[in-house]
């Protein structure tokens, strides 16, 4: 079963479309990044994601459960919608923490130094909140997000405001929670960070989900023949090939290169290039954006 | 849920405006304690401590606490908006309806906190005038401040009572309704003000007398007339419950 599915999600504000049809499902253990411009959608869709905002149109759920209609479908769910995290300035982070812990039903008090320790939160932990940098808010908001052991994590970009080394303490909390079994959402602008570790990336533009990349095990091939259109066009006939698209003065395809070849030379193509394609999903993703 | 409630109230006692309410409600009453011209601005002259009592009760009651109430209530939801908290809260497996359910309950102790606070710092204020027994009245009964004769602590004190907890009645559906302005506009300044403006156009409504015994308006003053406590009473709760439960359908649906 996925961990967090949504199923036809639309949002209007009034007449203005927000977001329009949106379905995607996380696994557990995969990493989802949503990528998008400013005012591509991402916010409201993770703000609709966690129940906080209602659907004009579709449903969220999780772990089966429609996360509008059940709060306790929440029990499932760590998350972080604003950055920096929100927090009660007048409380220490321990006293935050265990405030959120007793919501959730962690009667564990140890658990709360887990998760400070583990956020490198414990020289702070006893200082009122409103003493924090922007970045100690911030991992103490994933502090509380992961407190409950939960089987979902949504973030709304988790490594903003955050210094290089806490960046990194992130990236590699959130690759050994996917490790643990977590189905992760997160948004993010960064995406050469995030592809290091992500599973998919769905490009949200327009208030649509343009693509969905899957990122591991992606085999991809550059092409550099001429004509160039005519071999992009003969590339999508083929029935070895999965997919193709020009990427600057190349054809970028999916499929079988040897069988791509034979057919280019059959229709006397000229070949310059043929090699294995490193995937860069930033040139992919400002191609695909670039005319929404 | 006890919890929820628990931290709810303290959450509120630490709300700048409510700190500042107590402080005012507990003051006021050493202002007129002193005032030099209360003979001259209401024919008064002070005979007992009692009176300074419910001087601050009629003093504060005419604007000083309905006001401090109404912003303490769109307070309770518009801080946590503003500093974000809300939603934190709500990625909680924890029901909208029990949150707001806190948050009344913090709401609704307040006016009898602040009241409990103007009735402390009126005994302390008052204490130089006595109080005793005393020729005159508390201004909430018979004869007003001129009273009927000799009144005893006690009848002074039963009087104060009544009508103090009266007054927190009277305040109760005031904070139900900031609170359901709160659920609307999730803005502390714009509920406040959205609450003060159907106060005021609910007092314009005495032109129509057909309604009049019904208006929540009509029933601001009864702990000055205890003999309405019959229809007052039901009325204020029952405007109490329906503005609560208006909030909270609201809230159920509110995107954040």
């Amino acid at each position: 079963m996925e961990a967090l599915r949504l199923e036809g999600v639309s949002k209007r504000y009034g007449r203005r479309p927000v977001l329009e049809g949106v379905s995607l499902s996380v696994r557990p253990g995969e990493v989802y990044a949503l990528a998008g411009p400013n005012g591509s959608g991402k916010t409201t869709l993770i703000r609709l994601a966690t129940g906080l905002a209602f659907p004009t149109k579709g449903r969220a759920f999780l772990l089966g459960e429609d996360v509008h209609k059940s709060p306790a479908a929440r029990r499932h769910l760590g998350a972080v919608v604003e950055a920096p995290a929100a927090f009660y300035p007048y409380l220490t982070g321990r006293e935050n923490l265990r405030m959120h812990a007793r919501l959730s039903g962690v009667e564990d008090e140890a658990r709360i130094g887990e998760v400070l320790a583990r956020l490198k939160l414990l020289a702070v932990a006893d200082q009122k909140v409103e003493g924090y940098s922007l970045g100690q808010r911030q991992r103490l908001g994933l502090a509380a997000a992961i407190l409950h052991r939960p089987k979902v994590l949504v973030l709304d970009e988790p490594t903003s405001g955050l210094d290089p080394e806490g960046v990194e303490l992130v990236h590699r909390l959130l690759q050994e929670l996917a490790r643990e079994g977590v189905a992760i959402l997160l948004s993010t602008h960064h995406l050469q960070e995030v592809a290091r570790y992500a599973h998919r990336v769905g490009i949200l533009g327009g208030g649509r989900l343009l693509d969905e990349v899957v990122l591991s095990g992606k085999e991809a091939y550059r092409l550099e023949a001429e004509p160039l259109e005519g071999a992009l066009a003969l590339l999508k006939t083929l029935p070895q090939v999965a997919s193709a698209r020009l990427q600057g003065r190349s054809v970028v395809f999916e499929g079988e290169p040897e069988a791509a070849l034979r057919a280019l030379l059959a229709e006397g193509y000229r070949v310059r290039a043929l090699a294995p394609h490193r995937f860069d999903l930033l040139d992919y993703y400002q191609e695909r954006v670039r005319h929404v | 849920m006890f919890r929820l409630v628990r931290f709810e109230v303290y959450k509120l006692f630490r709300l700048r405006s409510v700190r500042l309410g107590l402080l005012f409600a507990l003051l006021l009453p050493f202002l007129w304690a002193l005032a030099p011209g209360l003979k001259e601005a209401y024919g008064l002259v002070l005979a007992s401590g009692w009176q300074v009592v419910s001087l601050s009760l009629l003093a504060g009651m005419e604007f000083l606490f309905p006001f401090l109430v109404v912003v303490a209530a769109s307070e309770t939801l518009g801080s946590e908006v503003a500093q974000g908290t809300l939603k934190s809260l709500l990625l909680r497996p924890l029901s909208r309806t029990h949150l707001l359910l806190a948050k009344l309950f913090a709401v609704l102790l307040y006016p009898f906190v602040l009241l409990g606070a103007s009735f402390l710092g009126g005994v302390l204020a008052g204490m130089p005038y006595g109080l005793g027994a005393f020729y005159g009245g508390t201004g909430l009964g018979e004869g007003g401040f001129a009273g009927a004769g000799l009144l005893s602590p006690q009848g002074a004190l039963a009087e104060l009572l009544r009508a103090h907890l009266l007054a927190g009645a009277v305040l109760l559906p005031l904070a139900s309704l900031a609170l359901l302005y709160g659920t609307v506009f999730l803005s502390t300044t714009a509920s406040a003000l959205a609450a003060v403006a159907t106060l005021l156009l609910m007092r314009l409504l005495v032109a129509f007398p057909a309604l009049t015994p019904f208006l929540l308006t009509t029933y601001l003053d009864l702990y000055l007339r205890p003999e309405a406590v019959g229809l007052g009473l039901p009325l204020l709760l029952l405007y109490t419950l329906g503005f609560a439960l208006l909030a909270a359908l609201v809230f159920e649906q509110k995107d954040l």
